[in-house]
């Protein structure tokens, strides 16, 4: 087995004692240190594997604990019911905002070709998102004014028909909101400190809106261009 | 969501474990091992709700062909393999066809990431960002036990082509913890 050999094996499993490699390491210092370095990671990432996001156990509380735990936990859900109602408002008016946006740019649902990847990037710049997304499968981009900002408002061909997204880096939203309105569909989930809406003439939404969540990543935000002019 | 029909595996675990039925071993086994199958499922999927609707039609399947595991000790990697195909017949038969974000993953991994935030943290989410190709197989070892050999088998490739990408996962995970990207060797081993 010769260093190559040993790195490819290493680096696929660290933990390999095969005799090959086993013989090798004996006599190869650089190797050795490599196999150390990815045992080091190996343990990294077996501790990252033993708990995907959204699945993390909550710490207990001590039991002596428990009774002034108890009590402030009455207060949160009161607090926390009360702030629901408050916070449900905005995210039901931004549902309502974003269906009369798409409303207004009917044009969008028509595009067939796809855009380039220098217009996808020009429709992220102002809202200082980096996205990723080069795919074929984009067929409008543009950079609207909305809220106050300029938002990137994409349309994705998607085996269900056209879908709407509207990167929406200033509002920010608690959980995933689904909603329907003058016949079209759509949800609005939480990406970092925004959120993202996907909107559409029917279908579900949230598997598609997860995955653009978790791929939406925020640059420094830029300095704003003027708003348009109406 | 999908429904249970009544007579399946997730309803009736609770109701048979008291009792002493011929299945009864085999209802231990699958409740025992649901919160692997559910944590293997959802690094697979990316999706706890998705993870959920796999790990449930995968104990159905493994229910209704549960005269197939001979050896009660071999029902892990049994039931990881169910769940690994119910995720990719999922995969096939409801992924909407948009962007594919496999292929874009690698603009993501930043390197030196790891160092400004919490190191798991980070790694977890560089781990979810992986493409399927180098999460799956990852997954597969080091989460269901799988050796080289058996990975090749599930995914139908060369024992290379799965050292190759287990190669270039861990890779991807150096660069996002600052130790740098290793060399990709280029001998005999390597695919292209």
């Amino acid at each position: 087995m010769n260093c190559a050999q040993a790195r490819l094996h290493i680096g696929a499993d660290p933990r390999s004692e095969s005799p090959e490699l086993t013989a090798h390491l004996t006599s190869c210092p650089a190797c050795r240190r490599f196999r150390d370095e990815m045992l080091t990671l190996e343990g990294r990432i077996q501790r990252a594997l033993q708990d995907p996001p959204q699945l993390g156990a909550r710490r207990p509380a001590p039991r002596t604990l428990w009774r002034p735990l108890a009590l402030a936990a009455s207060v949160l859900v009161a607090t926390v019911a009360v702030l629901a109602v408050w916070l449900v408002q905005p995210s039901r008016s931004l549902a309502h905002d974003v269906v009369l946006h798409v409303q207004e740019e009917p044009e969008s649902w028509l595009a067939r070709n796809a855009v380039s990847a220098q217009g996808i990037a020009a429709a992220l710049r102002n809202a200082g998102v980096d996205f990723g997304v080069t795919s074929d499968r984009i067929t409008y981009a543009q950079s609207c004014w909305f809220h106050g900002h300029y938002v990137p408002h994409l349309v994705v061909q998607t085996t269900q028909g056209p879908a709407t997204v509207l990167i929406l880096r200033h509002e920010t939203v608690r959980a995933s909101h689904a909603f329907s309105e003058a016949g079209l569909s759509g949800v609005i989930v939480p990406a970092g400190t925004g959120s993202i809406a996907v909107l559409a003439h029917g279908g579900d939404m949230r598997q598609l809106a997860g995955e653009l969540s978790r791929d939406v990543h925020w640059l420094p935000e830029p300095a704003q261009p003027p708003p348009p002019k109406s | 969501m999908r429904n249970s029909p009544p007579d399946s595996p997730v309803i009736s675990l609770g109701e048979r474990l008291p009792g002493g039925g011929p299945d009864a071993p085999l209802t231990q086994v699958l409740q025992s091992l649901r919160p692997d199958l559910m944590r293997f499922a959802h690094w697979l999927a990316r999706d706890r709700s998705l993870a959920e609707d796999i790990v449930q039609e995968s104990l159905l399947r493994a229910w209704r062909s549960r005269e197939a595991l001979k050896d009660p000790a071999a029902a892990r990697p049994w039931l990881l393999t169910i769940v690994r195909r119910e995720h990719a017949r999922l995969y096939e038969r409801k992924r909407l066809e948009l962007v594919p974000l496999e292929d874009v993953a690698d603009t993501y991994v930043a390197p030196g990431a790891a160092a400004a935030e919490d190191d798991l943290f980070a790694l977890r989410s560089g781990i979810m960002r992986l493409p399927l190709e180098y999460r799956e197989p990852l997954v597969l070892q080091v989460l269901g036990g799988f050796s080289t050999e058996e990975i090749a088998r599930e995914l139908n490739l060369s024992v290379t082509a799965v050292l190759t990408r287990l190669f270039r996962a861990r890779n991807k995970l150096r660069v996002l913890c600052g130790m740098g990207a290793a060399p990709e060797p280029d001998g005999e081993g390597a695919v292209p």
